[in-house]
């Protein structure tokens, strides 16, 4: 075979297999969406950022006819086999539930030609193939702030989380903006457990009695499984001292029926909204945009305040929401650790 | 650093109370760690074997209402994986470190499975009573009396254990078999030392160590399980077995120490102390490296450490 031939054929060959690339992303968005499925970073049933998202997949996938795949407990490296795993499964659209599988999704759709949704990657967004999830609950943490800030006795109150990722972090700020609107002369403790400590309950309980022990009576917990712990330590603390009672405000989930005692109340995410959006845009051929959960839509809202919550407090909450909703209140959307420290020491300084 | 409104005394209290907490079930631990690698076998089921531990544990403190019972569970879920990494190393000759993290994956997988199963979406909490023990006079010591004094009777038993394990590997007749297997397992045989039995005897002391550090933490530190709970605290006891020369005593000096240090971490950044989190996060963690580098070349591991012994073979 000559030299020009040989050329040829590859050349043809090169081509083709261009072409077919070029086909995978708009071959998978037209395919017949049968299977969607969601991974998360740790157990399904913690009551938190897992199971949130995991109940709010399962729920969608039944109400369009769809098989849903929860893949949890994905832990915190390189998800790559799962996501091939998934794939070959016949997951239609994967939804990569961490802030930590930022770059691994985006460039797993890029090469399989499946959808993915990540969180807080807005720079990932492509068209027919990543979605990008914000969740913008620091409005909702605002709130929370102004809740602890008007039931604290002692002035001061505490932030516990498992971790910095950049959902903490924007609730992190909401809260401390809402706790400086509401009482400016309050006292804001800030700790963090660990890197990635989200299961560490035993780590959590530890911080939490130190900050009791340095005063806090309301402590706003971000921990999934670690908030166990948070509320032990504030369970044990309440039920050892009936006269000075430390109360709890947690984060993504509903731990009333178990811990109503100890809760003030909830900062619930709800994902069932963006999430039926994006099968809606899959079906449509328009998936590859931003979905915002925010005050406004009800992707995140305040858990109901126990009955016994001052009437001052219920309007203040109340009036406050709607200046958020209407614009007259902003909220700071700070992600990264370090904005964060800046905001809390611009905010409380020392 | 800002102080403000905080009762120094009491802050420091908790502060002393966490670390000591914090200590115990890397102390129990690593105390079984240090048995099992003086006779020999390097146990990195550790983790697995705390986290089984903790299941059961808490399973049967759920079920019964006893923390005993829970503890004793916990305690018996360990002897178990520890006899089957015996037969595993010992009797089948498996390579320790496959097997070690056979355990440890197992443990993982198979607790969060059958949490799953049986608790379903329920995160329950087990309802047990615990004896808390003051401790006259020493609970009215300023600062560290009340630290000390009026914590679960476990959290005694714990700090026990040591002078118990210094007088079994130091002064007993079993203690000079468990070195000599793992220093010379040919001579300790010659001389009419069964290296296997002692070797299992190690493995199910460590085996039920890691199983009560785990129901320790699930039973009476939580009293409720979660997946995966244990956070790497195993491969931490298993570092400090090491830091601490498999010497009981420094065992003990080397958790104490790990656990302050990780609750000053925590009082700094409560206190506002302008040093970057992760760096305060990382410092028990610091503490241990450090320790283990400036230990280097003073600690020799135990000769046999990791090599399976197999009679008439060198």
């Amino acid at each position: 075979m000559n030299k020009s031939v040989r050329f040829g054929i590859a050349a043809a060959a090169l081509t083709l297999s261009l072409q077919v690339l070029s086909l995978v992303p708009a071959f998978a968005q037209d395919a017949e969406l049968s299977q969607i499925a969601v991974v998360t970073p740790g157990s399904k049933t913690n009551q938190g950022w897992d199971q949130q998202a995991a109940d709010a997949l399962m729920a969608v996938a039944e109400a369009n006819g769809l098989e849903g795949v929860v893949a949890e407990n994905g832990g915190y490296d390189d998800i790559t086999p799962l996501l091939k795993d998934l794939g070959a499964g016949g997951a239609n659209l994967i939804i990569c539930h961490a802030s930590g599988y930022q770059t691994v999704c985006p460039e797993f759709a890029a090469e399989s030609g499946i959808p993915v949704a990540v969180i807080e990657n807005e720079a990932a967004i492509a068209e027919g193939l990543v979605s990008d999830i914000e969740t913008q609950a620091q409005e909702v943490a605002y709130l929370a702030g102004m809740l602890a800030a008007m039931s604290t006795k002692t002035g001061t109150v505490g932030v516990v989380v498992s971790g910095e990722p950049p959902t903490w972090n924007f609730m992190t700020v909401g809260f401390a903006e809402g706790v400086k609107a509401a009482n400016p002369d309050a006292k804001l403790l800030y700790s963090v457990i660990g890197e990635a400590a989200y299961d560490d309950a035993a780590g959590a309980k530890r911080v939490t009695e130190q900050q009791i022990a340095a005063n806090a009576d309301v402590i706003f917990g971000m921990g999934d499984g670690a908030s166990f712990g948070m509320l032990q330590a504030i369970e044990d603390h309440n039920a050892a001292n009936p006269d000075s009672q430390v109360h709890f405000i947690d984060v993504i989930g509903d731990k009333e029926a178990e811990h109503g005692d100890a809760l003030l109340t909830s900062v619930l995410f709800d994902y069932s909204g963006i999430y039926q959006q994006m099968v809606d845009d899959l079906k449509a051929g328009t998936f590859g945009k931003q979905y915002t959960m925010d005050v406004k839509n009800g992707g995140v809202r305040l858990l109901d305040l126990p009955d016994d919550a001052a009437q001052e407090i219920k309007d203040a909450l109340e009036k406050a929401e709607k200046e958020i909703v209407d614009g007259t209140i902003t909220v700071s959307a700070v992600g990264d650790a370090e904005g964060l420290k800046a905001k809390l020491a611009e905010l409380f300084p020392q | 650093m800002n102080t403000s409104g905080i009762d120094i005394a009491a802050f420091i209290t908790a502060m002393l109370a966490a670390g000591f907490v914090a200590a115990v079930p890397l102390l129990l631990a690593s105390l079984g760690e240090a048995v099992a690698e003086k006779s020999g076998s390097l146990n990195l089921g550790i983790e697995g074997m705390m986290l089984a531990g903790a299941f059961f544990g808490f399973l049967a403190a759920y079920s019964t209402g006893s923390a005993v019972w829970g503890t004793l569970a916990g305690i018996g879920t360990g002897v178990v994986a520890g006899l089957l990494f015996a037969f595993l190393t010992v009797t089948l000759q498996v390579d320790q470190t496959l097997v070690g993290i056979a355990i440890t994956i197992l443990g993982a997988g198979l607790t969060a499975f059958l949490y799953r199963d049986i608790f379903g979406r329920e995160n329950p909490s087990a309802d047990v009573a615990l004896w808390h023990v003051h401790i006259p006079l020493v609970q009215d010591i300023p600062v560290i009396g009340p630290a000390v004094s009026g914590q679960p009777v476990l959290f005694y038993v714990a700090y026990l254990l040591v002078p118990v394990f210094a007088f079994l590997l130091n002064r007993t007749r079993f203690g000079l078999e468990v070195r000599a297997v793992g220093e010379h397992p040919f001579a300790a045989d010659a001389s009419g030392v069964n290296v296997a039995r002692v070797r299992y005897i190690a493995m199910i002391i460590a085996g039920g160590m890691a199983g009560f550090a785990g129901a320790y933490l699930s039973v009476t530190d939580l009293r409720l399980f979660q997946v995966g709970m244990t956070v790497g605290l195993g491969f931490i006891g298993l570092a400090i077995a090491m830091v601490g020369a498999w010497n009981p005593y420094r065992i003990a000096i080397t958790a104490v120490a790990f656990g302050l240090l990780r609750s000053l971490g925590n009082g700094l950044q409560i206190l506002g102390v302008d040093i970057r989190t992760e760096f305060i996060t990382m410092l028990p963690y610091i503490g241990i490296m450090v320790a283990l580098v400036l230990l280097a070349g003073r600690t020799a591991l135990p000769s046999a450490l990791g090599v399976p012994y197999v009679r008439g073979r060198r």
